[in-house]
């Protein structure tokens, strides 16, 4: 049994009266890569959110790597080893792609803060050897052509590519990939897939959230089905698409009337 | 300086006030050297700012604006009611900075207005300096980060709270420090130089140079509103109203302020000499950014 990167446990969110995540428990475990799926409004978003640290849950547990995350700031968050991108293209847009995934490796400074502030050379050559991996990042992921175009100019699917970029910078132990494929054309779709896939076999545990079937079922080992804020079906590809109430929950009740 | 974290406070000059009143009491109360008073007179203000910017800090965006323009009203009144520091008229003869004793060179006296100016190019320096350094290290990047997308910042593990504050409590003792040479060169003090009008000011020299940049934009801005009324002074009663016109203008043509020109000129000459750029050395000047 591999081990568990993440336990979420009876999570509920609510916003009002509206429940969007009830009673879900979840794992992650390590090295995998876990799709989530369900149709629009089915709450996979704002457990995203939970998880890192964006919304605090309404009640319930979230446990990564054995300590309890459960209602820490995002930042925290982002501390202990969960990043995340987001649904729609969030970048530093004015800066050059560079700097955008430099500018994350925030977490990664070891030199004390008055060597920094005093820039001693050894400050400075830690920030040399941060840009040098923020260059290998980007061309890691096939982007150091662009390295000094301004984020806000390059396509939508080099944003989001880039914005796994920066999700890479952190070193995270655990990725959370909102959406990553939505919105792009099938040559698009296939280099991020093929990214992702690489991503994963240097050991990243990766959870995604897609609306594009056929990506989830190509990439992920495991799916996970949510419907009104609740798990209702959690499998292989296989499991998953012959489950009835995956269907019905998609393409709504046949009802004889 | 704080605009570069996306907040903008209204309370600059309640700061600069209460360093050049703490300055003073230690100068005249304490009777303690100005050279011991002026570094404490940024730490006062500092600590306090620290305390303030608990409250403050937490509420970005308006509630900011509101609470620090709160500040900036109130502190007229503070000061005004404590009769201990000379209540609504202020405090007169202030005494200058002691004479000063510069290896090999002499005694500095100051009696004529040239030792301030060296003084307060020092004081610059000092303040230019450590905030380049600032800038250009992690804490500079964090600052910008929260400046440009406070959430990203959050995710890739930025403690937006921490690092506003600690924007907030330089930004404050630097003013703080200002304050406490104002107090001993103008020689007297009263609550209402401080009111916040004088930070609005603050903020259209930043604006009006450009808010780019982030030494350069507040240097060219606070140049051109120190000489430009003085050159209209010839209509002297309509003269605030011509300086207003002519910030308006600025407002509306270019809103990217004076240094805003350079990235239009790049808009401009683009598609006629395709390639023209600013030279590498002026846009590493220029953008403080990177």
């Amino acid at each position: 049994m591999r081990g568990v990167r993440l336990e979420v446990r009876d999570l509920s969110k609510f916003f009002g009266g509206l429940s969007a995540v009830s009673h879900l428990d979840l794992d992650i475990f390590d090295s995998e890569i876990l799709g989530v799926i369900g149709p629009n409004g089915a709450g996979k978003t704002t457990l995203f959110n939970v998880i890192s640290g964006f919304y605090s849950p309404s009640r319930g547990k979230v446990v990564f790597d054995g300590h309890d995350i459960t209602g820490l700031k995002a930042h925290q968050v982002a501390q202990a080893g969960i990043s995340r991108t987001f649904q729609i293209s969030n970048l530093f847009m004015s800066l050059s792609a560079l700097s955008n995934v430099f500018t994350c490796h925030h977490m990664s400074y070891r030199t004390g803060m008055w060597k920094r502030f005093l820039h001693t050379s050894s400050a400075i050559e830690e920030e040399e050897r941060l840009r040098q991996s923020a260059l290998e990042i980007l061309e890691f992921m096939g982007l150091d052509d662009l390295k000094n175009e301004p984020a806000g100019k390059l396509t939508h699917g080099q944003q989001k590519a880039l914005s796994i970029c920066m999700a890479l910078a952190t070193n995270p132990k655990l990725l959370l990939l909102d959406e990553p494929v939505t919105g792009m054309n099938p040559a698009e779709i296939q280099t991020i897939l093929n990214l992702i896939s690489r991503i994963r076999s240097r050991g990243m545990t990766i959870a995604i959230v897609e609306h594009n079937m056929q990506a989830v079922m190509n990439l992920c080992d495991r799916i996970i089905v949510l419907n009104h804020g609740q798990k209702i079906a959690e499998g292989l590809h296989k499991e998953i698409i012959e489950n009835q109430e995956v269907i019905e929950a998609y393409l709504g009740k046949e009802e004889e009337e | 300086m704080m605009l570069r974290t996306g907040l903008i406070s209204l309370g600059v000059a309640a700061f600069w006030g209460i360093g050049a009143y703490a300055s003073t009491a230690l100068v005249l109360k304490a009777e303690l050297s100005f050279w011991f008073a002026l570094p404490a007179a940024a730490i006062i203000t500092g600590m306090l700012a620290w305390a303030i910017g608990y409250l403050v800090v937490r509420n970005p965006g308006f509630g900011f604006l509101i609470l620090t323009s709160i500040i900036g009203m109130l502190i007229g009144l503070v000061f005004g009611n404590i009769k201990w520091l000379g209540g609504f008229t202020g405090i007169e003869y202030i005494p200058s900075p002691d004479p000063f004793v510069i290896p090999f060179w002499g005694l500095i006296p100051f009696t004529s207005k040239i030792p301030y100016y060296f003084l307060m190019l020092a004081l610059f320096l000092v303040v230019v300096l450590s905030f380049w350094a600032l800038y250009n290290s992690s804490t500079g990047r964090a600052w910008m980060a929260i400046g440009l997308n406070p959430h990203l910042a959050e995710s890739i593990g930025v403690n937006v709270f921490k690092y506003r504050i600690i924007a907030f409590i330089l930004a404050s003792a630097a003013a703080g420090l200002e304050g406490s040479f104002y107090a001993h060169y103008i020689g007297s003090i009263n609550p209402n130089a401080f009111n916040i009008f004088k930070t609005i000011n603050v903020h259209i020299y930043a604006i009006l140079g450009g808010t780019g940049s982030a030494f350069l934009g507040p240097i060219i801005g606070s140049l051109i509103m120190t000489f430009a009324p003085e050159s209209l002074r010839i209509a002297k009663e309509i003269e605030p109203i011509l300086t207003g016109a002519l910030l308006i203008l600025l407002m509306i043509f270019l809103p990217g302020g004076i240094l805003g020109i350079f990235d239009l000129r790049q808009h401009i000459w683009k598609p006629f000499a395709g390639n023209a750029r600013i030279p590498q050395w002026i846009k590493k000047l220029l953008l403080s950014a990177e």
